[in-house]
């Protein structure tokens, strides 16, 4: 089920908050555990076991870290080796053998496995409670319920932000309910869902039209490349604003997991602003364990290859995410070697980080290799395409007011002038209608039946 | 937002979800032309089969309160707010509702050409065969109101191309983008008499007098197929119907049904399309019997549905007129009911059908 689907927001999400608010606070948690599993289960009934095995396992680990020093390295090895197993399995095995096919030549079969979706995200999590668990930083959960919870909790389960157990372990024994957190959530839930219905599914069609274009040329290549860096973003923080709201709505504070990252000035800044949760914890669980920057400058080098490697091939098993995260490694490594880039024009560095950005999201949305090297080619004049055409002048002005609205969207601005408005006292009273409006706005997107799924439910 | 601004959102959301819960189920979208899911049977095969999840979806979404307003708010925003040219693929220019055709698919212009070939070779060796195409709307309205449309004159290229046996009879310059309805793909048949004219004196008949016909308006708004689909705000057409004594005495048998009845199917005006008053709608196979003919001629039209509105006004002197729609009838089992005998022959079809041949069998 997606957040910005009719089912969800009609049907789902009604029901869940009444029976969450009218059961007692003991019950609260197994609440939230039903309603997250069928939530998981209403797209994938089948993969529920391995959501269940998958909270059995890490539970059942997290106690025995806990009550065994002498075993806990073992125990702690055993959840990591079944949660990247799991993840290895489901998500990694055809890519491997298609790629030792395509070196040796031999015809291993493929797994052709269905990717559970969320696997990515839901097994980041367990993986740092298990760690954090080892490392003494929270205490086990023996609460069954309140652990399978923490794994299966809807609002964030299957496209982040990755939650780690140590943000929320407090408030899975006692959050506090209350009209504010309510009214706070319901705001950040539905500013979330107008991004994401009204700016990233409208940016989505721009993209298809540009991708499915009879008539391409260079322009539309870069309108395609600045509609997909503009409609990523809005779809992937358009879920997190709703995943932060549900969180809050239920008693719950989840990291934030965007600051908007296309202000950057130095890609080393636009990763902590772009999906944080990830960023933070590759930093927390690889980076710094494999010694991080306190080690020789070989030894350095490798550890950003390896970690940045890794968050390409977490987003997906193909080798352009590889290339991908490969090439914000070089980008980092080049910030740096070449500390004089900081003293460039606020205006110089803002436009590289934006080049660099727009560019490596072309990568990351070709569907291989060669079709990303034809991208490039489009983009810079290299494939025989016309300068502009007809068709791209026609969708350049269909679409030119919603880029306009997604780039002033991407700064504060709109925050800052909401924020203005709602001291104002009519602001502060029309507040509500606005709200409403905005709900009513994207139901309308919603029962005219142009969604998309989300963009990170691949990952 | 204060407690008691948080309460109203939650009520009105609660309201309307509580509606969706509880709102009895529609049969079918006026506006759309077109049946409404129904809420899906639960079983554990289906739900383990993800058939259910899919089904109630569609259910959730084709069943949700106040639907067709919501489908308007959406089309206004989209257009008002964000600036979209078209909404759903349709575009509104001077209150007429246009879909944009865009790109030209040549493969299926190729398969219909591929058609009526077919049916050349088979039958019409000794017929007089000639072809015309109707240009939609996109054609006069499109460019002036700055959207795109296919590229007609490669259209039309290949058309005569593919069909070196027939006689191009040109339609373009017998019609304006005023010819067609607001709200619908149709031409107008009150609007026709130029057209009608044109393909006349191609096949070398008489043409139509607009003073021989009486033009009677339908007491019924048409909301044709536009309407439905955009969703914007467009006020409804009004259909008329180009009546004389020789078409009120002229009988159409209708091969599927083996009935006999008149060239306007008065029935037709309770039925969703009121455009199917025009010879009784999509028919694979007719023929209509004119006994006040000038001549013995006969007149076979493969032709979609832009024909049922033009032939009347072809009758003065074919005293038969066959109608053919390949749309739903194979033409391989034409020589079962047909005999093909030095006919004129035309095959009338319009650029929508063209780009978009697959329904040709």
């Amino acid at each position: 089920m997606i957040f910005s689907s009719i089912p969800f927001l009609y049907y789902f999400l009604p029901a869940v908050l009444a029976v969450y608010f009218l059961t007692p606070r003991r019950g609260k948690n197994a609440v939230l555990l039903l309603a997250s599993l069928a939530f998981y289960g209403w797209g994938e009934p089948k993969l529920l076991l391995l959501m269940v095995f998958t909270i059995a396992v890490f539970y059942l680990c997290g106690l025995a870290i806990g009550r065994s020093e002498a075993h806990k390295k073992a125990w702690l090895l055993l959840s990591v080796a079944v949660g990247v197993g799991l993840l290895g399995l489901f998500k990694y095995a055809d890519f491997f053998l298609t790629s030792v096919n395509a070196v040796t030549g031999l015809r291993l079969p493929l797994l052709k496995l269905a990717l559970p979706v969320g696997i990515s995200f839901y097994t980041f999590q367990c993986l740092s409670y298990t760690v954090d668990v080892y490392r003494g930083t929270v205490p086990p959960q023996k609460n069954l319920i309140a652990f399978g919870a923490y794994v299966a909790l809807f609002p964030q389960l299957i496209a982040g932000p990755i939650v780690r157990y140590s943000d929320v372990a407090k408030e899975l024994d006692g959050r506090i309910h209350s009209w504010e957190n309510v009214g706070l959530g319901l705001r950040r839930f539905v500013i979330g869902l107008g991004k994401k219905v009204i700016l990233a599914d409208n940016l989505a069609m721009l993209v298809k039209l540009c991708r499915d274009s009879g008539s391409p040329s260079v322009a539309f290549a870069w309108l395609y490349a600045i509609a997909f860096t503009l409609n990523i973003y809005f779809d992937f923080s358009g879920y997190s604003d709703m995943a932060i709201g549900l969180g809050r709505i239920f008693g719950f504070h989840f990291p934030e997991n965007f600051d908007y990252p296309y202000l950057s000035k130095s890609v080393t800044e636009f990763w902590r602003r772009w999906h944080k949760s990830l960023g933070s914890w590759f930093r927390d669980y690889v980076y710094i364990p494999m010694g991080g920057n306190r080690v020789s400058k070989a030894k350095w080098v490798r550890n950003i290859l390896i970690v940045w490697m890794l968050t390409g091939l977490w987003h997906g098993a193909a080798w352009n995410f590889v290339l991908w995260g490969l090439m914000f490694a070089a980008l980092l490594l080049m910030e740096k070697a070449l500390p004089g880039l900081q003293k460039l024009p606020s205006a110089v560095r803002h436009g590289y980080v934006l080049l660099a950005v727009i560019l490596s999201f072309v990568l990351f949305n070709a569907e291989s290799l060669p079709q990303a090297g034809s991208d490039f080619a489009a983009l810079f004049g290299c494939a025989g395409l016309p300068l502009f055409t007809k068709e791209t002048g026609y969708y350049l002005r269909s679409y030119a007011p919603l880029l306009v609205l997604s780039c002033l969207g991407a700064t504060p601005l709109v925050k800052t002038a909401a924020q203005k408005l709602g001291a104002t006292r009519a602001g502060s009273l029309l507040e509500p209608v606005f709200w409403l409006g905005l709900l009513l706005i994207c139901t309308a997107y919603l029962v005219d039946g142009s969604f998309s799924p989300f963009l990170y439910f691949r990952f | 937002m204060k407690k008691h601004q948080t309460i109203f959102v939650l009520v009105l959301w609660g309201t309307l979800a509580l509606w969706a819960w509880v709102v009895p189920s529609r049969q079918i979208s006026e506006a759309e032309r077109r049946p409404l899911a129904q809420k899906p049977a639960f079983s554990v095969q289906t739900l383990l089969s993800g058939k259910f999840r899919e089904d109630f979806e569609s259910y959730s979404l084709d069943q949700f309160p106040l639907r067709q307003s919501f489908r308007s708010v959406k089309s206004l925003f989209h257009t008002g707010v964000l600036g979209q040219k078209d909404n759903n693929g349709i575009y509104l220019t001077n209150g007429t509702a246009v879909k944009q055709e865009y790109p030209l698919n040549r493969d299926s212009v190729n398969h219909a050409l591929g058609r009526f070939q077919w049916i050349y070779d088979q039958y019409l060796q000794e017929d007089r065969c000639f072809y015309a195409i109707v240009p939609d709307k996109g054609y006069y309205l499109a460019e002036e109101s700055g959207h795109l449309a296919m590229d007609y004159d490669a259209l039309y290229v290949q058309v005569a191309a593919g069909l070196p046996w027939a006689e191009e009879i040109d339609l373009r310059p017998a019609l304006t983008g005023q010819d067609y309805y607001r709200t619908d793909t149709h031409w107008r048949q009150e609007a026709l008499i130029p057209a009608a004219t044109a393909l006349c004196k191609g096949l070398g008949v008489t043409a139509p007098k607009a003073e021989d016909y009486r033009r009677t308006p339908v007491d019924r708004p048409f909301y044709g197929v536009y309407y439905g689909q955009a969703a914007l705000p467009m006020e409804p057409d009004t259909l008329y119907l180009m009546e004389n004594d020789t078409l009120s005495q002229c009988t159409v048998f209708d091969y599927e049904t083996g009935k006999t009845g008149s060239v306007y199917d008065m029935t037709k005006l309770d039925s969703r399309d009121l455009y199917d008053v025009y010879l009784s709608g999509a028919k694979a196979l007719l023929t209509i019997e004119n006994p006040n003919a000038g001549t013995e001629r006969e007149l076979v039209i493969f032709r979609d549905s832009f024909g049922s509105s033009i032939a009347p006004l072809l009758l003065t002197d074919y005293a038969k007129v066959t109608l053919v729609d390949i749309r739903y009838v194979q033409p391989e089992l034409l020589e079962q009911y047909l005999d093909f005998h030095g006919q004129d022959v035309l095959f009338l079809y319009s650029t929508l059908v063209l780009s978009s041949s697959a329904a040709l069998k």
